[in-house]
């Protein structure tokens, strides 16, 4: 099976034959041969998966950050790849000593793509739209605690806050935080405009999405031209466009076992680094069996995470016992809490009632930690009783069925959002879970005025999770990019679901 | 009976035929090892005294998983098939019964529209509609298997009911019903035997596919075809992982084929005429 990878490379050779041959003839023709994915200022992506939509204010997926943030978008503040908060669209910014009123000083020279300049109305726009009752932001708390946005003058921008807030710059750091203009929101889902160092250049859906260097952004000129995006959702699939050339990196590839094959390619370059996914064993706790404590007790117990860990992404994940991760100076390692013990779990299931197991449905999306790792829970599962019947679903089945319609009983899926904690606070979120006490305690983190309230805040609701047993908590996925050797500037972890082109050269 | 043993392709056939069913058969009540318990400590395993093929990369016994794949290859085979050949058998006589009328030109018209159609892409189709499973698995594969014999049937029957015997039993107020079932479906049912046995192996690469894509066989009930889909990105690591479901499927296909082929000889009278 190395035989079509030979004939690639092969052919490549005779490819860069006639293109320096026709360089010699008409130099700066830009053509679209594999070879000239080697041309110093443009460069092919690839990403796991597509977009729905290009609006990060209207949709949750992941792809759509990693497709716009700091590429199209920006906000007035945003990540750097170590996950710190740096300045965007505002240069600096005060607050008063209360905390409830905000001051950020705007760039004077952003513009949009579509040449209409950034100004303090802009920002208005943004979040009073993310606020309105028909908002399709899906990070409402981010808006929630403003009062009032006010616009002194065209470069400032003043956000009374109803009540103090400790994460409220972060959540503006957030993808869904950033700023469009009002004369293209409308469109935003399929030709954004933003500020950012690259513009929307073409989307053909199912297979690639071109961005264009934007040559009046604020910051300078990036090296890269043009960035080539592409979708590739099969883990073999990723491999092979890595071996043959047609990527010039993955961002995160899905096959996890394939690492050591991709590291002994001297063409190459693997780096292992972290994510901010927490990966779970969903349960849904307002459907009985599973709304009782002992039943998800057991089940967390019949499940060993270091063998799903090691089964699923070949032991390249970090073993969590909250749904809280590791990067963050607050972590509180509980993975002793729930030892793996299937015959206590059996135990526990017959003081539930259940001493013959039940039947329970394990819906699963694509990626590969959720279908292997669903296979391996399934097997686990069924030594204490339980059958877990696998489905498997496409994206959008499951976010329909699983994420908005709760139908479901147990699902593995990663959470890539960074300090998503709050989502046990909501009611209405497809976990069912309801509990006072972690509800004061994200709010004690959230009004919390010195770090150490903010980490004992945290630290108290990370607890209450692992012992009302939410979810049964497994990993944090790894991050595993590939690229060809030469290409600098990957971001090695994900801090948030990012991949930043301006920090991409050709070395 | 010796001229089926002297018979290469039906020899062939019939002992790896037979040697699949028989696996298929030993592992409702023996494999080596419990094919759906995983031991990933000892994944990726290449064949050895404990392992016989080997393990998979949830450390799960190949060999045992491959015998239990046989015997869902030949359930679907087994079902699927009988659902075409059930419905074809039908649908064909009652276009032959009805020969030359609307009924007829219906029947074969829409049977001709679902003919035009690749069985896997057909089979994708009706699989997406009803939700991906073995049941939906077999159930496409079957449907589109109707067609098949109902051509068959009908041409065959239609040549059938010319013959003079038939005309003599019609004569006799022998009905229509009893003139089919009688006269008529006993000797088309050699033709309709070597055919099931070539769609036996058309089915089971169909749901190889399907499962390959993962449309058939779910998991954790094991399947080649899911095997094989697994292996791929483990090959550069283990590639006994995908040569063996590969080759079971390989097999399988070959042996239902070569049976086949064999039946058609040895069955179809004119050939014994001529041998003769």
């Amino acid at each position: 099976m190395r035989d079509p990878v030979r004939h690639t490379v092969f052919q490549w050779g005779l490819f860069r034959g006639a293109f320096l041959a026709i360089l010699g003839v008409a130099a700066g023709i830009s053509a679209s041969s594999p070879a000239a994915a080697q041309a110093r200022d443009r460069l092919t992506l690839c990403q796991t998966l597509e977009p729905p939509i290009l609006d990060p204010t209207a949709g949750a997926a992941a792809a759509i950050r990693e497709v716009t943030y700091d590429n199209i978008f920006e906000g007035l503040v945003a990540f750097d790849r170590d996950g710190r908060i740096v300045p965007r669209l505002a240069e600096r910014h005060e607050v008063s000593a209360d905390g409830l009123t905000w001051r950020f000083f705007l760039r004077r020279d952003a513009r949009f793509h579509d040449g209409a300049p950034f100004t303090a109305a802009d920002v208005k726009f943004s979040f009073e739209r993310a606020l309105a009752p028909d908002s399709k932001n899906t990070q409402k708390w981010i808006f929630e605690p403003i009062a009032a946005i006010a616009t002194p003058a065209p470069d400032r921008v003043e956000i009374t806050l109803k009540r103090y807030t400790a994460d409220f710059l972060e959540g503006l750091a957030w993808g869904d935080a950033v700023i469009l203009s009002e004369a293209s929101a409308a469109r935003a889902a399929t030709e954004p405009v933003g500020t950012g160092p690259y513009r929307f250049g073409r989307w053909m859906r199912g297979d690639r999405l071109v961005l264009e260097r934007n040559p009046a952004w604020w910051g300078g000129t990036p090296p890269i031209r043009e960035a080539i995006l592409r979708f590739i959702s099969d883990p073999q699939a990723q491999v092979a466009a890595l071996l043959a050339g047609d990527c010039d990196a993955h961002t995160n590839i899905g096959a996890q076992e394939a690492v050591a094959q991709l590291r002994a390619d001297p063409r190459l370059v693997v780096a292992i680094g972290r994510t901010e996914g927490e990966t779970i064993v969903a349960m849904n706790n307002a459907r009985p069996p599973l709304d009782d404590l002992r039943v998800r007790r057991a089940i967390a117990m019949a499940i060993d995470r270091n063998l799903v860990n090691e089964g699923a992404i070949s032991g390249f994940g970090t073993p969590i016992g909250s749904h809280f991760s590791p990067n963050h100076p607050a972590y509180l390692d509980l993975t002793k809490e729930t030892p793996f013990d299937p015959r206590a779990a059996k135990a526990l299931l017959a003081e539930a009632g259940h001493p013959n197991g039940f039947t329970l449905a394990l819906r699963l999306p694509p990626p590969a930690y959720a279908r292997r790792g669903g296979e391996i829970v399934a097997a686990m599962l069924k030594e204490i009783g339980i059958t877990a019947r696998i489905e498997p679903m496409e994206w959008p089945q499951w976010l329909e069925r699983v994420f908005r319609n709760k139908d479901y009983d147990l699902t593995i899926v990663a959470h890539v959002e960074p300090m998503d904690l709050n989502i046990y606070a909501r009611e209405d979120y497809y976990f069912g879970y309801s509990s006072p006490a972690v509800k004061t305690a994200l709010a004690a983190a959230k009004s919390a005025r010195s770090e150490a309230e903010r980490k004992a805040a945290f630290e108290a609701a990370q607890r209450q999770i692992a012992k009302d047993q939410v979810n049964v908590f497994l990993f944090m996925l790894p991050k595993i990019t590939v690229a060809r050797k030469g290409l600098e500037g990957l971001w090695p972890h994900s801090p948030i679901p990012a991949a930043p082109i301006r920090d991409l050269r050709w070395n | 009976m010796m001229r089926a043993l002297r018979h290469p392709s039906f020899l062939v056939g019939a002992v790896l035929s037979a040697l699949i069913v028989a696996l298929a058969l030993v592992s409702l009540v023996w494999t080596p090892a419990d094919p759906g318990r995983m031991n990933i400590l000892a994944r990726l395993r290449p064949p050895s005294a404990e392992f016989w093929l080997g393990t998979d990369q949830f450390g799960r016994d190949i060999a045992s998983m491959l015998m239990v794949g046989a015997r869902n290859a030949l359930t679907v085979g087994l079902v699927a098939v009988g659902i075409g050949l059930v419905l074809g058998l039908a649908l064909g006589l009652l276009a032959a019964r009805a020969d030359g009328t609307i009924l007829d030109a219906a029947i074969m018209r829409l049977l001709d529209f679902v003919f035009a159609f690749p069985i896997v892409l057909s089979a994708i189709l009706i699989v997406t509609l009803l939700g991906p499973g073995l049941v939906e698995a077999v159930v496409a594969i079957g449907l589109f298997n109707v067609p098949v014999f109902a051509r068959l049937a009908r041409g065959a029957a239609l040549q059938v009911m010319r013959r003079d015997y038939i005309r003599a039993a019609r004569l006799a107020g022998a009905g229509p019903a009893r003139i089919l079932l009688r006269h008529v479906v006993p000797n088309i049912a050699g033709l309709m035997i070597v055919q099931a046995s070539v769609q036996f192996a058309v089915a089971i690469l169909a749901e190889a596919s399907l499962s390959y894509l993962g449309l058939g066989t779910q998991p954790p009930a094991p399947s080649w075809g899911r095997m094989l889909s697994d292996a791929q990105t483990f090959m550069a690591r283990q590639p006994f992982l995908a040569i063996f479901p590969g080759a079971a499927i390989a097999l399988a296909v070959l042996a239902f084929n070569l049976l086949g082929d064999g039946l058609r000889d040895l069955l179809d009278p004119r050939l014994r005429e001529r041998g003769a």
